[in-house]
């Protein structure tokens, strides 16, 4: 299971939280704080893969952009890896080789193309063409 | 694919200085990108400016003081509404509560037209939990959503009942749901058995009586129905593997066809088909497998050929192989099977690429009690990993060795644990190893005696 999705960036600025197990709101700051300490301590040698109290965490760096994803132990870390890949290029699409800026300044857009990828912690869509559709749509009808 | 293109922070005042969204967002260009310039922006702009936690309270205290005045207003529009509420999630993902926005939340998700909608709804999930009082208020908004004529309203509220919904108020829209299932559109089939999928998992017994329905999913023509199926049946047979043992063919049937190339090319990831539901697929067949060699048997050939035909040197490939190898050493042995997975998981740990070698080395703390010859065999670089300069890597070979202790190594292995606690400054791996430490200590007392 999939416990949180954080996008935070090298100064420890969360762009990005979505939690799927309730976390009160004062301590998910501290949580993300321990969490971009955490992955910013790791070597470029090292694996992508941390622990965190008793779960895992599956980082990835997208230049000044840590993807971060908390997971239990039933979650295999390298499809996990993938998928934090696959959103980034589903981003990479909408917004045509996206950037931080693009993410802050469209936190809606980014939630709702997360919101059609993972649900209930769990990985529900990862066909780039569907996870779009609702968007385009949206985007469509408020264009006309 | 393109990499993240990098504008820093530092580079912020200039570019705001423009007014240049670059490209819209492909496909349906629609208005896309939001300026730097809109209040969101602003917003950012200044908190980005300040240098210490103080002035960014300052700061977000005034955004919310104000943000309240407006969504109190009764002339706000929808349109600032939502805009308001972009900028409440902001807040709140800075630390700061905000709970005075919640009911316009609910209100904007009533009352706004599609994208004003969506955000409404969008907030409420992110704002609200499980047994939040103000959570009920959502459900006339989610009934009335759901028998919309507009299919965009009709999945955004499928969508939002997927992520947050009251128990007790299930029955007044299960049958709304329950209707969608046989909708004619993909989509709206799909986000149904997503919704149902919530139920299953937070009041299972509601959705007893429509199992059979589960099963026209499963067998749904469109992909992407059936996988959203295997979400629940994977929960069920998890919870009693024996009620569906019928099913193995047909999940079988599945994975063979994912793993021949049978779905479109859109459902492709970098060349490999599907393979985050082909995950799935192995993760069910190992629950159906394991002490059963009659429907494990039935298992067989698919899993050799997943093992053939993941030989693209990719991470997501390797993914694939890691739940291969675990299904097969989960379900009934097969020996050829099980040699094969012997040599991918050699391979794994042998990887001078980090990432596998720890998928190498975890694969190996799995199987090590059924296979204790493949310690053996690959002693040398289990010793390395034990010396390697990235903790968790030493951590997991730690791991491994716990499960293979026996009254020679003991005195050794536990050394190198008790090496690695001085080292350590994590709570709950400490906390982990002391326990393990303990047990070997109670097992072993002589370890003591020296």
């Amino acid at each position: 299971m999939i416990k949180f999705f954080l996008m935070v960036n090298k100064q420890g600025q969360t762009r990005l939280s979505r939690y799927y197990e309730h976390v009160e709101i004062n301590k998910r700051a501290m949580l993300e704080a321990e969490v971009i300490r955490s992955c910013l301590s790791r070597s470029k040698d090292e694996c992508s893969f941390v622990e965190y109290k008793d779960f895992k965490l599956v980082y990835r760096q997208y230049a000044a952009l840590f993807i971060v994803v908390g997971i239990d132990q039933t979650e295999n870390e390298i499809a996990v890896y993938e998928l934090i890949h696959n959103f980034v290029e589903v981003l990479d699409k909408y917004f045509s080789r996206v950037s931080e800026l693009d993410i802050m300044f469209n936190l809606d857009r980014v939630h709702i193309i997360l919101d059609e990828m993972v649900l209930n912690g769990c990985i529900v869509e990862t066909n780039r063409n569907r996870i779009l559709a609702p968007l385009f749509v949206l985007d469509k009808v408020a264009e006309g | 694919m393109s990499d993240v293109v990098e504008r820093t922070l530092s580079a912020l005042p200039g570019l705001l200085g423009q007014h240049d969204p670059g490209a819209g967002p492909g496909g349906a260009g629609g208005p896309g990108r939001v300026s730097a310039s809109s209040r969101l922006g602003s917003l950012i702009r200044s908190i980005t400016a300040l240098t210490s936690k103080h002035e960014e309270e300052k700061l977000i205290q005034q955004e919310l003081t104000s943000l309240k005045a407006t969504v109190s207003a009764p002339t706000t529009t929808l349109r600032l509404m939502k805009e308001c509420m972009v900028r409440l999630i902001y807040c709140e993902m800075l630390g700061y509560e905000s709970s005075f926005g919640y009911i316009h939340a609910i209100k904007l998700a009533q009352q706004g037209n599609l994208l004003e909608k969506r955000v409404g709804y969008l907030a409420v999930s992110l704002f609200l939990h499980e047994n939040h009082e103000l959570l009920l208020l959502l459900v006339n908004t989610v009934v009335k959503d759901l028998q919309s004529t507009n299919l965009v309203e009709v999945c955004m509220a499928l969508t939002v009942v997927s992520q947050i919904f009251p128990r007790e108020m299930i029955p007044a829209v299960l049958p709304l749901i329950e209707d969608k299932l046989q909708h004619s559109k993909e989509i709206i089939r799909r986000k149904a058995v997503q919704a149902l999928y919530k139920f299953y998992l937070i009041a299972p017994n509601q959705v007893q009586h429509i199992h059979d329905k589960f099963r026209k999913a499963l067998c749904d023509r469109d992909a992407g129905v059936m996988a959203a199926s295997l979400h629940i049946y994977l929960q069920m047979i998890k919870e009693n593997s024996s009620g569906y043992k019928d099913l193995t063919g047909s999940f079988v049937t599945i994975l063979k066809q994912v793993v021949g190339g049978k779905l479109s090319a859109d459902f492709n990831y970098h060349s490999v088909p599907a393979p985050w539901l082909q995950i799935q697929l192995l993760r069910i067949l190992g629950l159906l497998g394991k002490d059963d060699p009659r429907t494990s048997e039935l298992m067989y050939d698919v899993l050799d050929e997943s093992l053939r035909r993941a030989e693209i040197n990719h991470n997501i490939t390797y993914a694939i192989l890691f739940e291969c190898v675990q299904t097969i050493y989960t379900i009934y042995p097969k020996s050829e099977l099980l040699e094969k997975a012997a040599k991918c998981i050699g391979k794994f740990v042998l990887s001078p690429k980090i990432n596998l070698k720890y998928l190498g080395l975890k694969a190996l703390t799995y199987v090590i009690q059924q296979d204790p010859n493949l310690a053996l065999q690959h002693q040398m670089t289990i010793i390395e990993c034990l010396d390697h300069p990235d903790p968790i890597i030493k951590r997991e070979t730690l791991e491994l060795l716990y499960r293979i202790t026996n009254g020679q190594n003991v005195t050794v292995i536990v050394q190198k644990m008790l090496d690695y606690l001085k080292e350590s400054q994590e709570e709950y791996a400490i906390i982990s190893l002391v326990g393990k430490i303990a047990e070997l200590a109670e097992k072993y007392p002589f370890i003591f005696l020296n």
